[in-house]
């Protein structure tokens, strides 16, 4: 028997008697039984399989509820995208839509109810769609005309005050201490200082630094402004100069002008010269102009 | 046809009966293939949880390839292939009393060799090989465990012996 063989079968443990003595007369007996003996220093760690076992059951009973779990859980998968899905819907839909206009800016805007709204320069208008059957509410900043169409309660809220109406046109003006409402058509009530005013069509209701101010009938049907023209009727300079900054989105400086006396008179939005002169012009004024800044002077 | 006594394994004695035919083998298996570092006996018990959560659809004659391949797969997830070294036992009991100190050092020479030889063996061919020389397992024995034939068993185990030896020699 060659030496592979016997080798093979020393391997499988398989030798008999005779062939035991071959493998013993081997030339490299020793060198195997060595090589064997220096094998079982490398044997596996200890397997306990009782202690094994009873790590296996208790991972088993702690983990009794998985399987249960199993049913649900891409159902819950699902339920999360659908209220993380509903959630952005309800935050996205029940967002206050919000309007600005910037320096010479305007804009009309449509609402819900087929209301519309003009924003004249520099004004903020804030509402919310997702309530507008219920209330139609706008918060306002700066200057406004409504054509609201009939329905519910319509208010326009500023933090001056506030205006409630039933289908009708009106203009709203809020600036710094300044509070103009005109209605052009319809019926407006109008809440300041938690006292209502009725307006009839042409009537308004100013208020300049906290006094109301009586004015007389407007015989216009639309804000001047819609014109790109700013009217005034006796009102402060002050007030003039605030507007022809917005509409035209300049800085002016008075020096030696009293800003509290009273101008009646206009400008128009296309012809910035042509506007200076309207507003200085009837007090004797003149006017510098330099890039973005103006200065008024006494002739 | 035969009818089989039992279609599955939920029974906790049949699978209590499964654990201890096959537990010690897997866990020499996986120690003997990729050494004790990731943990062989963690990967024994994961590897019976997952039996036991499975053992409606394991028939007794699938248990032992479904725990060798999931202990298996275990395993390979863990880790990117690396150098799988043999820890040598050093509660080794001493044969010898008064050996000198130039034995000594060869007899660490030499483990230190055998140790490097055996991680250049490819893993199968050192699963069989331990299996039969430390385990003290036959041929038939390890064909049935690995589902191979006996053949290509013997077949690895001489060529793993052949190998040590010429590495050793080399060295």
């Amino acid at each position: 028997m060659n030496r592979e063989k016997l080798i093979s079968k020393w391997l499988d443990n398989n030798l008999t008697d005779d062939e035991l003595l071959a493998f013993k007369a081997l030339e490299d007996y020793d060198h195997l039984m060595k090589l064997n003996r220096e094998l079982q220093g490398f044997k596996a760690d200890d397997f306990d399989s009782r202690k094994e076992f009873n790590k296996v059951l208790s991972a088993i009973k702690s983990d009794k509820s998985k399987p249960k779990s199993h049913w649900y859980q891409p159902l819950l998968r699902v339920a999360a995208i659908l209220v993380i899905g509903f959630g952005i819907y309800y935050y996205a839909t029940t967002l206050d839509t919000t309007i600005s206009t910037d320096f010479a800016q305007r804009t009309t805007i449509e609402l819900p109810d087929a209301s519309s709204v003009a924003l004249n320069a520099k004004s903020t208008l804030v509402y919310n769609k997702k309530g507008w059957k219920k209330e139609r509410d706008v918060e306002l900043i700066g200057e406004a005309f409504f054509k609201v169409s009939k329905g519910s309660t319509f208010s326009v809220i500023t933090t001056t005050g506030t205006v409630t109406v039933y289908g009708t046109e009106f203009n709203v003006k809020q600036r710094d201490n300044y509070y103009e409402v005109i209605c052009y058509e319809g019926l407006v009530g109008v809440t300041y200082k938690s006292h209502e005013t009725k307006l009839n069509p042409g009537d308004s209701f100013l208020i300049i630094d906290g006094k109301q101010i009586a004015k007389e009938k407007e015989i216009r049907t639309t804000p001047s402004w819609l014109n790109n023209e700013s009217r005034f009727n006796s009102i402060p300079y002050k007030a003039v100069i605030a507007e022809f900054e917005r509409q035209y989105g300049v800085s002016i400086t008075l020096l030696g002008i009293d800003s509290t006396q009273i101008f009646t008179g206009g400008f128009s939005h296309d012809n910035i010269d042509l506007a200076l002169q309207s507003i200085t012009l009837p007090l004797h004024l003149t006017y510098s102009k330099e890039n973005n800044s103006i200065i008024l002077k006494r002739e | 046809m035969t009818r089989k006594l039992h279609d599955n394994i939920c029974e906790e004695h049949l699978f209590a009966s499964i654990f201890n035919k096959y537990s010690k083998d897997l866990h020499d298996f996986l120690f003997y293939k990729f050494g004790d570092r990731l943990h062989p006996k963690d990967k024994v018990q994961e590897a019976f949880v997952k039996l036991w959560q499975n053992c409606a659809k394991v028939t007794p004659d699938k248990a032992k390839s479904f725990v060798f391949t999931t202990a298996n797969n275990l395993m390979l997830n863990e880790v990117a292939h690396q150098k799988v070294v043999l820890k040598h036992r050093q509660s080794k009991p001493k044969m010898h009393t008064n050996e000198n100190p130039e034995f000594l050092m060869q007899e660490q020479e030499y483990s230190r060799k055998l140790q490097d030889a055996l991680s250049k063996l490819t893993e199968a061919q050192r699963v069989a090989f331990m299996m039969n020389r430390v385990e003290g397992k036959r041929f038939k024995e390890i064909a049935n465990l690995l589902d191979i034939s006996t053949k290509a068993v013997e077949k690895r185990i001489y060529g793993a012996l052949e190998k040590l030896r010429k590495d050793i020699k080399e060295l």
